[in-house]
């Protein structure tokens, strides 16, 4: 098993992949099996973004922040 | 030598006078000297004498408004590896502490380091030093790294002063709230902000999943940003181990760490338009190469579908065409066979005669009287021979 891609290297390959597909040099399976893959990569890298979650640290008060509430 | 511990200092007694030999009074003084804060002093530079073999450099330091005077010295290789072009005149500050020079009874400034004053000679000195990096290659293009797309974690370098931290997370909020950020403050002004901003660098690029880091810092005087073009901050930036983009004063302001950066910003917000991918644009992007997948997919599909009924066609008319070709071949068999019939020479104008006992290919085989059979190309003569002629 590869580990799993970056956004930027799953969005890279995304893009190669609808940019082979555009060629129409894929032939019939090959173009079956790329739509999976590019599927995949898309709902990787939506889940990405879905996941996400802002926060703000500060460098080196992060001890305080992580204690409980006294 | 150490001045830092109070020194002892004995005396002798002359009846009821207490009596300080020289050297114990110099060590004495020394000593309390030495108890004295290290500070900065301004002054313009007289005297200055500085040779290969000496230990030390010697100036005088003289007020700018009433001329008093005091004696600064300076180890040779501090002076030097300053590498600045002082000169009598200059003005300078020099930052140092008190001290007694024993033997002379001298008391004098024991400088750590000096600082030229005025734009002239700060600016020589950056431009020193930015040629001598530019030669070494750390301002060179194919150095500069690509910025993520999506970081991690962006680490934010700042001063403590609010503006800049504030408008970077404010931009990075409005593009893409669910971004982390982890801020380190440092001292970013003054004689210990280079070191300071290098170790705080380091420090922040050693922190899990950064994948970028942003030094902002507001606009400030040409003083201000001296430390940005400090030999310790360019060369932490060049070495940082993921992109930086350096957001340092304003759009005119070009400190030294600028070009060591991989990116550079006018301002903390332009910094955070180059590291905050905008959320709506992203998603945007990924439905159109996800429509695009579906499309050309489509597409090649499509054509297979149709190239396969084109196939199944072929395939169904075979047969026919197979039949056909077959009757071709009959019909051009039966003209062949048409053409060898006797019919074809009755329609030119011969006759067939026969006569009882067959076709008639002499004239004796028919005597006078002998009835004969006339067969021609439409109908048939019956006849009887008059005459025959051998």
């Amino acid at each position: 098993m590869s580990p799993e891609p970056s956004f930027e290297e799953a969005r890279a390959e995304l893009e190669r992949i609808v940019g082979e597909l555009e060629s129409g040099r894929a032939d019939l399976e090959d173009a079956v099996r790329l739509w999976e893959r590019g599927e995949e990569l898309y709902r990787l890298c939506v889940a990405k973004l879905d996941a996400a979650e802002g926060k703000i640290e500060e460098l080196g008060r992060r001890a305080e922040a992580v204690r409980p509430d006294a | 030598m150490s001045y830092s511990r109070a020194v002892k200092v004995e005396a002798t007694l002359h009846g009821d006078r207490k009596v300080y030999s020289v050297s114990a009074f110099n060590r004495g003084i020394g000593s309390w000297l030495a108890r004295l804060p290290t500070i900065w002093v301004e002054g313009e530079v007289t005297e200055l004498r500085r040779q290969d073999g000496w230990q030390s450099v010697f100036l005088t330091l003289k007020d700018l408004e009433d001329g008093s005077c005091l004696p600064v010295s300076m180890p040779r290789t501090t002076f030097d590896a300053l590498r600045l072009d002082v000169a009598d005149g200059d003005r300078i500050h020099v930052y140092g502490r008190p001290e007694l020079y024993e033997a002379r009874g001298v008391f004098q400034l024991r400088a750590l380091s000096l600082e030229p004053l005025g734009l002239g000679a700060a600016l020589a000195r950056i431009e020193r030093l930015k040629k001598a990096l530019a030669e070494e290659g750390l301002f060179a293009a194919e150095r500069k790294r690509a910025l993520p797309l999506l970081p991690r974690r962006i680490g934010l370098l700042t001063g403590n002063e609010a503006a800049a931290k504030r408008d970077f997370l404010i931009a990075v909020a409005a593009r893409f709230p669910a971004v982390r950020v982890l801020v380190a403050e440092t001292l970013v002004q003054g004689v210990r902000a280079p070191g300071a901003i290098a170790a705080a660098l380091e420090e922040l690029c050693r922190e899990p999943e950064i994948d970028v880091v942003v030094l902002a810092r507001g606009g400030g005087s040409f003083e201000d940003l001296l430390p940005f073009s400090d030999e310790r901050v360019v060369r932490a930036v060049a070495a940082c181990p993921v992109p930086v983009v350096s957001a340092v004063g304003h759009e005119q302001d070009t400190p030294l760490c600028d070009l060591a950066a991989d990116a550079r910003a006018s301002t903390p917000t332009a910094a955070a338009r180059l590291v905050v991918p905008d959320e709506r644009q992203l998603r945007a992007d990924l439905d159109r190469l996800r429509a695009a997948l579906g499309r050309d997919t489509r597409r090649i599909l499509e054509r297979g579908r149709q190239s396969l009924a084109t196939d199944a066609q072929r395939l169904t008319r075979a047969p026919a065409l197979l039949l056909e070709r077959k009757r071709a071949r009959v019909d051009a068999l039966a003209g062949r066979l048409r053409a060898l019939s006797p019919r074809a020479t009755l329609e030119r104008g011969y006759a067939i005669v026969r006569t009882e006992s067959g076709i008639v290919r002499s004239a004796g085989a028919a005597a006078p009287g002998t009835r004969i059979d006339v067969e021609l190309a439409e109908g048939a003569l019956a006849a009887r021979v008059e005459e025959t002629r051998e």
